[in-house]
């Protein structure tokens, strides 16, 4: 039996407009594109020799537009009596649309429809075939996206490639011998949860008495006494019970954002609420984000150990907890991605098995940026952070290594040394690291003018010379145009999406963006404010298309400085033969540069038994 | 429920007053929101040029955390 809504269908443009018909063209393509027989009238005609033209056609729509918007109430009201008239009602549907239109106005002059500013043609088109507020609305067969998939993680760079291959080994080996409070949790956490699957009440019961004793701070206190954490509430009933009400069990759909949907733009989230988070996550995904990251408050990371149970926080960052993550995984479609961080802190291995266990599809490690950039301690992060790396690796997750400490001054190319060292560390110990680079005006940029003429050139640099070093994925971040923000909402979401764009053209995995609210401090990021910059992301993407963005002669030239300078860093860490004592000597980025080694974890790391 | 009780999280008001100078544009921002009857209320961006301030005002209806409006029993928002 034929559908039908598929059936082809005659249909009578017609713009009662002066000049202005190029709405009408586009959607006559669209409509012919499906199938529909179309005649396009010239602009400029009457009335009356529309109507005229419409009797001899005998259509089954008549779509007029109008873009100018003198006398249009007037001339419309007019056009639907004479069709009234003529009896092309009880045959035709009578559309209107166009820049001067609104739906409520198109209806109160006795059109059936009204497109305004905005409709696309496909929309018209879906309405002549009975589809419409199907496909806008719909859900697309989205795949999640591998980030890692085809990279051999070989160096191009063979004399860079030696001296990162011999210092990661050097890490790992001296990790080797080495544990942390930190570590034991993350043990701990993995026989708890398996306890608890497997029913056995008592030994759960007696591992979180262990777990409790490696604690510290708030988080001993909550163990102990039950004493809240300060700025922290359990979430009540209710608000667990929204989630149940926000999607009865099924994710909510991806829609179709084109042209987002062939690129994998991430956004960050942690409002601190759960609740808030699941619907700024729906927001984004509905809006063409292709994944989300959980932020979590930076006390946190100062804290040893991670209490359980569902939180809700006052301020920014979402608590992390086992509970929380699975709460808000609920809400994160299947196909789209979701990355929880464990860069830094006290509690970097049990936060990547708290990703494995809620399902999370990526973490972060960087254990120069966490040392120098984040307060942890370089030697607890450093073996804290190549547990990381092996989890992942036994996990299965890929992860990020940020190089954000160029936030705090520290240079590319002392930044650079670093990443890839713990990368190339990540890939020794068989996981899947994707390099970060930060896509933004960073100190260094600034001081040295890199940035004066032009962002794309030093930024276009940092992707060419990690192309030219190693067979990796890169992921810009984090998010892209961090300090090119300012409060103005338009300046900032501009500066968002171009450096998406730029990350994208120039061949990047994915990007992380913020939002227009990004350099805003004065309260939590809004969901207009996540829309706004969704939107102007895909504005920027339409608008270079496959087009390719040309740096200048000078990105070449920073690219081989930035080079020379990592393999100077590589060269002095490796000369130095010991990587932590690098990391506190200030070989990864010194004081001068405003890197400072962390302190929160120090003497905390003993002999492995 | 009212409108601005399902406002999800936050209310944005852009306007260009005319005043004398920046702090008078940002003084009428954050009158424009009492009058509005917004009570948490900040000033996002304010720039003066030429005969005023294009101004950005917000009204937080929901902080991460609070009891929100858009979940109270009568009138809750279900299956969005």
């Amino acid at each position: 039996m034929t559908d039908e809504r598929f059936a082809e269908k005659k249909v009578l443009l017609a713009p009662l407009d002066p000049v202005h018909d190029v709405g009408a063209k586009l959607i006559a393509r669209a409509l012919r594109e499906r199938g529909h027989e179309v005649t396009l009238l010239q602009p400029d005609l009457s009335p009356e020799e529309v109507v005229s033209r419409a009797r001899q056609v005998d259509p089954d729509f008549i779509m007029v537009s109008r873009t100018i918007s003198y006398g249009t109430p007037e001339l419309l009201a007019r056009f639907a009596d004479m069709c009234d008239a003529a009896g092309l009602r009880s045959s035709a549907k009578l559309v209107v649309g166009g820049m001067s239109i609104r739906k409520e106005t198109a209806q109160e002059l006795g059109f059936d429809a009204g497109f305004g500013p905005d409709t696309t043609p496909e929309e018209v088109a879906d309405y002549v075939s009975g589809t419409f507020g199907l496909s806008t609305l719909a859900s697309y067969e989205a795949v999640k996206p591998d980030l890692t998939r085809g990279y051999t993680y070989d160096f191009k760079d063979t004399e860079i490639g030696k001296l990162c291959l011999d210092i990661a080994r050097g890490l790992i080996d001296w990790s080797a011998e080495r544990t942390s409070p930190g570590i034991e949790r993350a043990r701990l956490r993995r026989e708890i949860e398996e306890a608890r699957l497997g029913g056995q009440v008592a030994l759960a019961s007696e591992l979180r008495g262990r777990y409790s004793s490696l604690t510290g701070g708030d988080v001993r206190k909550w163990y102990e006494t039950g004493e809240s954490i300060p700025h922290t509430r359990p979430l009540s009933p209710e608000e667990a019970a929204a989630f149940d009400a926000m999607d009865d069990g099924v994710p909510a759909p991806l829609l179709s954002q084109k042209p987002l949907d062939s690129v994998n733009v991430i956004m960050q989230y942690g409002t601190g609420c759960p609740v808030m988070d699941a619907y700024h996550i729906r927001l984004s995904l509905a809006w063409g984000a292709k994944g989300a990251v959980h932020f979590d408050p930076s006390w946190g990371a100062r804290t040893e150990g991670l209490a359980e149970g569902t939180f809700s926080h006052q301020h920014d960052g979402t608590v992390l907890t086992l509970e929380n993550l699975r709460l808000i995984k609920r809400t994160v479609h299947p196909a789209a991605l979701w990355q929880v961080r464990a860069h830094r802190g006290l509690n970097t291995p049990e936060t990547v098995v708290l990703a494995h266990l809620a399902g999370a599809d990526l973490t972060k490690v960087n254990i120069v940026y966490g040392s120098l950039g984040a307060g942890t301690d370089p030697t607890r992060l450093a073996v804290d952070g190549v547990e990381c790396l092996r989890l992942a690796a036994e996990f299965g997750l890929p992860y990020d290594v940020v190089t954000n400490e160029e936030l705090c001054g520290v240079p590319a190319r002392k930044a650079f040394a670093g990443m890839l060292v713990v990368a190339t560390a990540g890939a020794l110990l068989g996981g899947r690291p994707i390099l970060q680079p930060l896509f933004a005006d960073s100190p260094e940029a600034m001081v040295s003018g890199f940035t004066e003429d032009n962002l794309v050139d030093f930024n276009a640099a940092k992707v060419l010379v990690l192309n030219g070093i190693i067979d990796a994925p890169i992921w810009p971040g984090a998010p892209v145009g961090f300090m090119t923000q300012t409060q103005d909402r338009c300046q900032s979401a501009t500066m968002t999406a171009l450096h998406a764009a730029l990350g994208l053209r120039l061949g990047a995995e994915a990007v992380t963006i913020a939002s227009s609210d990004e350099a805003y401090a004065g309260g939590p990021i809004s969901a207009q404010a996540r829309v706004d910059t969704l939107k102007s992301v895909a504005a920027s993407l339409r608008f270079f298309g496959s087009s390719r963005i040309a740096p200048t002669a000078r990105a070449e030239e920073m690219a081989a400085d930035l080079r020379k300078g990592i393999l100077e860093t590589l060269t002095r860490v490796h000369e130095r033969g010991d990587f932590v004592a690098s990391l506190y000597e200030g070989l990864f980025g010194d004081r001068e540069d405003g890197a400072y080694p962390g302190r929160a974890g120090r003497d905390t790391v003993t002999a492995r038994r | 429920m009212r409108a601005k009780e399902r406002i999800l999280d936050a209310c944005d008001i852009e306007a260009f007053f005319l005043c004398d100078d920046i702090e008078e544009g940002k003084r009428l921002g954050m009158a424009l929101m009492g009058e509005l009857g917004f009570s948490d209320v900040d000033v996002v961006f304010c720039e003066m040029a030429g005969p005023g301030a294009r101004v950005r005002v917000r009204g937080y209806v929901n902080r991460p955390g609070s009891a929100y409006t858009w979940q109270r029993e009568e009138g809750a928002v279900h299956d969005r």
